[in-house]
């Protein structure tokens, strides 16, 4: 169910791997002629929350469905970015992708790389915020905090939405 | 139509749901003739697991059937075969 998983779909590539994140190849992985603009975000293992030490960060996923929501996640991205001023709608999203990495993820290593390719900068900022956004909102994934000090069996599961 | 075994669901367990069963899924008999209405299985789990705090997770957590998120609860009677997960409160990204 916590598998590592892959969905490419016409609207990008979407990943869930135990793998370490090579955020070079997936930043690479975008990359067109059409393109004057990428945006990249990286998410990584912060040392620290609320005061505490973390000593690392696990992810679990439910594979089959995360993958599913994701990738409707980058359709939408898609779309919303897409201007229909023309003959025929052109997405200023050429090309983008989502890897999350899944498992132990130790402090200062990236657990998720978006990044999004697009003709001008100011699309390829906000595309790529809009796939963050709503890939924290949505996907079926799960991170588990550990903290210097307390018990592994303490460690609380968190949860992105506002208590 | 009589079964020999009855209907069954096979339930999913995450993160906070895993931790507090112990278990990554479950298989849960399901009434044969007019099924589980998606509303009562919490309560069904909730007590199957009543020594474990599955039921406060429960009450924060939505539902997927067979890897569609359900929006309406009220609108899903479970009649066995069907794969339901329980989705707490996601932290990815």
């Amino acid at each position: 169910m916590s598998v590592e998983a892959r969905l490419k779909t016409e609207d990008g590539l979407v990943v869930l791997t135990y793998e370490k994140l090579d955020t070079q190849a997936i930043i690479a992985s975008v990359g067109d002629v059409t393109a004057g603009a990428t945006a990249v975000f990286i998410g990584t293992t912060r040392n620290s929350f609320k005061g505490k030490t973390v000593t690392r960060l696990d992810y679990q996923a439910y594979s089959s469905l995360a993958i599913k929501t994701m990738a409707s996640i980058l359709r939408d991205t898609r779309n919303k970015f897409t201007s229909h001023t023309d003959q025929h709608p052109v997405s200023a999203v050429i090309r983008c992708t989502v890897h999350h990495r899944l498992g132990t993820v130790p402090v200062g290593e990236p657990s998720i790389v978006i990044a999004v390719s697009s003709p001008h900068r100011k699309e390829s900022f906000l595309a790529c915020e809009y796939i963050l956004e709503e890939v924290k909102a949505k996907a079926q994934i799960w991170k588990r905090e550990f903290y210097e000090g307390e018990q592994d069996e303490e460690a609380e599961w968190k949860s992105n939405a506002a208590p | 139509m009589s079964f020999e075994h009855p209907p069954e669901i096979t339930v999913l367990y995450f993160a906070a749901a895993a931790t507090a069963t112990r278990l990554d899924s479950e298989r849960i008999p399901i009434p044969a003739v007019d099924g589980l209405p998606l509303s009562s299985l919490a309560q069904v789990l909730a007590t199957r697991h009543a020594s474990t705090d599955l039921g406060r997770v429960l009450a924060t957590s939505q539902w997927s059937v067979d890897e569609e998120m359900v929006d309406d609860v009220s609108a899903i009677v479970l009649k066995g075969g069907e794969e339901v997960a329980v989705i707490c409160p996601v932290s990815g990204g």
